[in-house]
């Protein structure tokens, strides 16, 4: 499989509290496709996929070296680099966690929320963008007649997809995952890996997941996590 | 022998309980019992929309509710802002450890003496104020209300910071995902969010305000009229029952800060009941 180089990473180091978490890691993720990373718990795998969207800096006593560029707009960037803001960044790589977190708002304003920071007021454009990232998540046609709901009223399937399609809304070119469908039933996590599979057109795709029958039905390339560093990734 | 000590103890507890529940009412009944005579004298209506007047034998306490009023939502108005800044601070834009010691300057502050501040006052911000304006003493409205707020910003600070500190953390984390700024975060996630608890620390630093007696006595120039200008001076509820219980004992005079006692009592017990109210709504959608 040939596919252009999305993500590059090398010489990651991060430690927390004087603990090492990751060591020298060095990889590369293909574009427009899904990629695991996979491993036992206390690896790394989700630190890893914090350092590509600096969410890890809110961390205090967390200290990271190395260089994580991600092409973005066409042109590989150095995340790290003062010319590109954490807000930028977390525009165009967005990250959904293991617990679904919608905001204490309408299903409606959960899903605008991102375009609000943007200060984007325009209603109609907010209104059909809304509409179209609820639809690329599945969930358009559950939640249309109620996007005024408190989004907490969900079910726990339908606020992992809210908040994929929230994720979704500003377009970003990166999708992060962190074992997104470890607190959903079946029915849930197999709505959610179909919706998944629709998106790796448009997105790269990094997905934390502890179960290999999911990296077996989903992911097109595996990086298995051992000790906070990779022992086994494909050739990109 | 275990059950009969639970028992005891249950007993105790109960008693306690009684007691202090009883004495709260008592206190009412009290205050209500020796104000009586004034009130059937003249009526409730004179006694709470009337001049103070003594040689005319009117009573009122007009003055000194609004007195009380605006001295309390003007320190009220200063101590917001402030109050939201420094929990902001803490709670946000401060590294861990400096928010930490920061957190810490402002629960010493709560257990500063009133009169401390009311000393400071007196010798700093009197002078400044009157030097300001040009007008009158500098014992104004003005001087009360700015050393009330600065007393009562670390109780709502504290206050604001415990709710921020209940938000749950997935809000912030998606909030942080999602790209936005510190001051995003602060206006469309954590203040929605905390509003109920940021409302309640309002509301008991307005009891606390309204409550004070000695920074009002101090600095608020104690003057029996409704004020016109916050430069002019005012007497509050309680700087009026100080002053009065200290020059008398037996009068029509002393009958009417029961008066005071009262609407305090109420206002406190409505405060209260405010609070319990919010406390047990359950937190709404933004």
């Amino acid at each position: 499989m040939t596919q252009d180089i999305k993500i590059r990473v090398a010489n990651l180091n991060f430690s927390y509290r004087d603990r090492t978490v990751l060591q020298d890691v060095t990889v590369s993720f293909a574009g427009n496709a899904i990629t695991a990373l996979t491993g036992s718990s206390g690896v790394g795998k989700s630190t890893f996929l914090m350092t590509l969207n600096r969410l890890w800096e809110n961390v205090s006593n967390a200290q990271m070296k190395g260089t994580v560029e991600i092409k973005l707009q066409h042109r590989f960037r150095d995340i790290y680099a003062p010319d590109l803001s954490v807000t930028e960044l977390r525009k165009m790589v967005a990250m959904v966690f293991q617990v679904p977190n919608p905001l204490p708002m309408s299903i409606r304003k959960n899903v605008a929320f991102p375009l609000k920071l943007s200060g984007e007021r325009n209603r109609g454009f907010v209104g059909a963008k809304v509409e179209h990232a609820l639809k690329m998540a599945n969930l358009w046609d559950e939640v249309r007649d109620r996007l005024n709901d408190d989004a907490r009223t969900l079910s726990g399937g339908q606020q992992q997809r809210l908040c994929i399609a929230r994720a979704l809304v500003l377009e970003p070119e990166v999708l992060l995952l962190d074992e997104p469908t470890s607190s959903l039933d079946q029915a849930s996590t197999a709505v959610i890996e179909e919706l998944l599979i629709g998106l790796k057109d448009r997105l790269t795709i990094l997905i934390v997941s502890h179960h290999p029958e999911q990296v077996i039905r989903i992911a097109d390339r595996v990086v298995e996590f051992a000790d906070g560093t990779i022992v086994s990734a494909p050739r990109t | 022998m275990k059950k009969c000590r639970e028992l005891v103890a249950e007993r105790a507890f109960l008693l306690s309980a009684l007691a202090s529940s009883s004495i709260t009412v008592a206190i009412l009944a009290f205050m209500v019992f020796m104000g009586l005579p004034l009130m059937r004298q003249g009526g409730l209506y004179q006694l709470l929309l009337k001049p103070w007047a003594p040689y005319q034998g009117s009573f009122g306490i007009y003055p000194m509710i609004m007195g009380t009023g605006a001295i309390s939502l003007l320190s009220l108005l200063f101590a917001f802002p402030l109050s939201l800044g420094c929990s902001f601070l803490i709670g946000s834009i401060a590294p861990k450890p400096a928010g930490r010691g920061f957190r810490r300057l402002i629960e010493l502050m709560t257990g500063i003496p009133t009169v401390i501040y009311g000393f400071v006052g007196i010798f700093l911000l009197v002078p400044i104020v009157r030097e300001l304006f040009q007008r009158g003493s500098g014992l104004c409205i003005l001087t009360a209300a700015l050393v009330l707020g600065i007393m009562i910003t670390p109780t709502m600070t504290l206050f604001f910071c415990d709710s921020f500190d209940r938000i749950p953390r997935t809000y912030l984390d998606a909030a942080d995902a999602l790209g936005a700024s510190p001051v995003q975060k602060l206006l469309y996630v954590i203040l929605p969010a905390a509003k109920n608890g940021m409302l309640n620390g309002v509301i008991l630093s307005l009891g606390r305000a309204v409550g004070d007696t000695l920074i009002a006595l101090m600095l608020a120039g104690n003057a029996v009229r409704v004020a016109e200008s916050v430069l002019e001076p005012a007497r509050t509820l309680t700087a009026h029952i100080a002053l009065v219980i200290a020059a008398d004992y037996e009068s029509p005079e002393f009958r009417s800060i029961f008066a005071c006692g009262v609407v305090l009592y109420l206002f406190t017990m409505a405060v209260t009941f405010l609070v319990r109210y919010l406390s047990f709504t359950k937190d709404t959608t933004v």
